[in-house]
């Protein structure tokens, strides 16, 4: 096992790199499409467990989005419910053999962070439109401008960096754990970095949801109360 | 630590498409299937309250019907007993009328028998008493008869009033005497004394029974017993009182 902080390209489709987060990621898309094609086969009024199941995880998502947002659930759903379920398949991953997480390189983390930066100007500007998000960046005051513009940078960063960090981390000291002691010494250590993994994906999908709700317009609040 | 922008590209890539994924095959018919039930619940928890609002209506439209055939069932039973107690009291009338009119009818009948029968009676009596009283002057010596004759004649010609006589007498007509049986000439001669010696006629009519009548032109004087029979028949007549005889 190599060092987390290292890329190994796994092979190269013409001149184009494909290295290992690349590699998992697609596996990771494989499975989380393809248990949703085979889940969402049979859909019915009457539900059977699994249907109930991936209903109550949709509905899990689409609560915690009103609840954060303070608006309809539906427009945001498809990019949350990735972004947590994707954070969260790719988190756990660990726990296949020979499998590292994509999220504990930074190129992946990156990927979602500016995922998330871009969703926040492309909400932005549809609930408020260019010129009401723009002029987010001057309140309170016009001098804050300097300091919004650094935050709406740095709060991209700070994604990325909780992001691999935690999850990093975690296989680093798995790793070094596993390279010391060997057999069993690191199963605690990769529950908690199952907890870790979880807890991140939670938070990753969280601060996304507020970011997007700081720039939505006061009509999105409204539509939910009316929603209501 | 090195960068590789390449996996950036195809990491952001990867979830886009992964974003698009799950969104075709996730998200929009799982929300598209809730949303479809919850759309069936609504449905459902609509027609739950039209079908008992209909029923609730046609509950109400139960009970209307029954108290409104209530109220029919009551107004016929009024309108029928009415119609009874009209149809008895008319039956009652009718039977009360045809009653009367059977009685009156009843009596009136009985009133013409017993005027019949008292007619038939009166003139039986009346020939019972012609025939007896025939019979009786029948068994008389004839000088007895003429002698009572005579006599009768004589008072009652002297009882006559004075304007009877000259009623009688006072115009120049015959005065026609007619008796029961032949006149002998002492009573002759008596009448024409009396009745004065004018244009005297003397006829005989056995109907009379005994007795005498003077005809005058205007006038006409009785003394028999036919005209007694008569004057009583006529009595019986006129009234049931029971004849008095003088």
């Amino acid at each position: 096992m190599g060092s987390p902080l290292s890329l190994h390209i796994a092979f190269y489709i013409g001149p184009v790199a494909v290295s290992t987060p690349v590699l998992v990621t697609w596996v990771i898309m494989l499975l989380l499409s393809g248990g949703a094609w085979l889940l969402t086969r049979r859909l019915s009024i009457h539900s059977s467990s699994r249907q109930a199941a991936l209903e109550v995880v949709v509905g899990a998502i689409e609560v915690q989005i009103r609840d954060t947002m303070r608006t309809d659930p539906a427009p945001y759903l498809p990019l949350i419910g990735t972004l947590f379920l994707f954070t969260f398949t790719a988190n756990w991953s660990s726990l296949l053999p020979g499998a590292e997480p994509p999220t504990a390189h930074i190129e992946t983390d990156a990927a979602l962070a500016l995922i998330v930066f871009f969703a926040v100007g492309y909400y932005g500007i549809k609930s408020r439109g260019l010129r009401g998000y723009v002029a987010t960046f001057a309140e309170p005051s016009i001098l804050m401008i300097p300091l919004n513009l650094i935050e709406t940078i740095t709060r991209t960063f700070s994604l990325v960096v909780r992001l691999f960090g935690n999850v990093m981390s975690g296989v680093f000291v798995v790793g070094i754990v596993l390279s010391l002691v060997g057999l069993l010494v690191p199963v605690p250590l990769m529950a908690l970095d199952l907890l870790t993994g979880a807890v991140q994906a939670y938070i990753f999908s969280v601060l996304a949801m507020v970011f997007i709700a700081g720039v939505l317009g006061p009509d999105s609040e409204t539509k939910q109360q009316e929603g209501k | 630590m090195h960068f590789d922008w390449s996996t950036l590209v195809l990491q952001t890539v990867n979830v886009l498409v992964l974003l698009w994924l799950l969104r075709r095959f996730l998200f929009r018919p799982v929300v598209a299937i809730v949303a479809e039930r919850k759309a069936a619940a609504e449905k459902l928890l609509s027609d739950a309250a039209a079908v008992r609002e209909e029923a609730q209506a046609q509950r109400a439209e139960a009970v209307a019907r029954d108290q409104a055939l209530t109220a029919d069932r009551d107004h016929v039973l009024a309108d029928a007993h009415s119609a009874a107690e009209t149809e008895r009291a008319a039956l009652l009338a009718q039977a009360r009328q045809e009653v009367t009119q059977t009685r009156e009818a009843a009596r009136i009948t009985q009133a013409r028998e017993n005027a019949d029968m008292r007619q038939a009676l009166e003139a039986e009596a009346q020939d019972l008493a012609v025939t007896i009283v025939s019979r009786l002057l029948g068994r008389l010596p004839s000088g007895t008869i003429d002698t009572v004759l005579m006599q009768s004649l004589d008072g009652w010609v002297g009882s006559l009033h004075a304007d009877d006589l000259r009623g009688l007498t006072e115009d120049d007509g015959p005065l026609v005497v007619t008796t029961s049986g032949p006149l002998s000439e002492p009573v002759q001669a008596m009448l024409r004394q009396r009745l004065g010696d004018g244009t005297l006629q003397f006829k005989i009519d056995p109907s009379l029974i005994l007795g005498i009548e003077v005809m005058g032109v205007h006038a006409c004087l009785r003394n028999n017993w036919r005209a007694d029979l008569d004057r009583i028949a006529k009595e019986l007549k006129q009234d049931d009182k029971p004849i008095i005889l003088a």
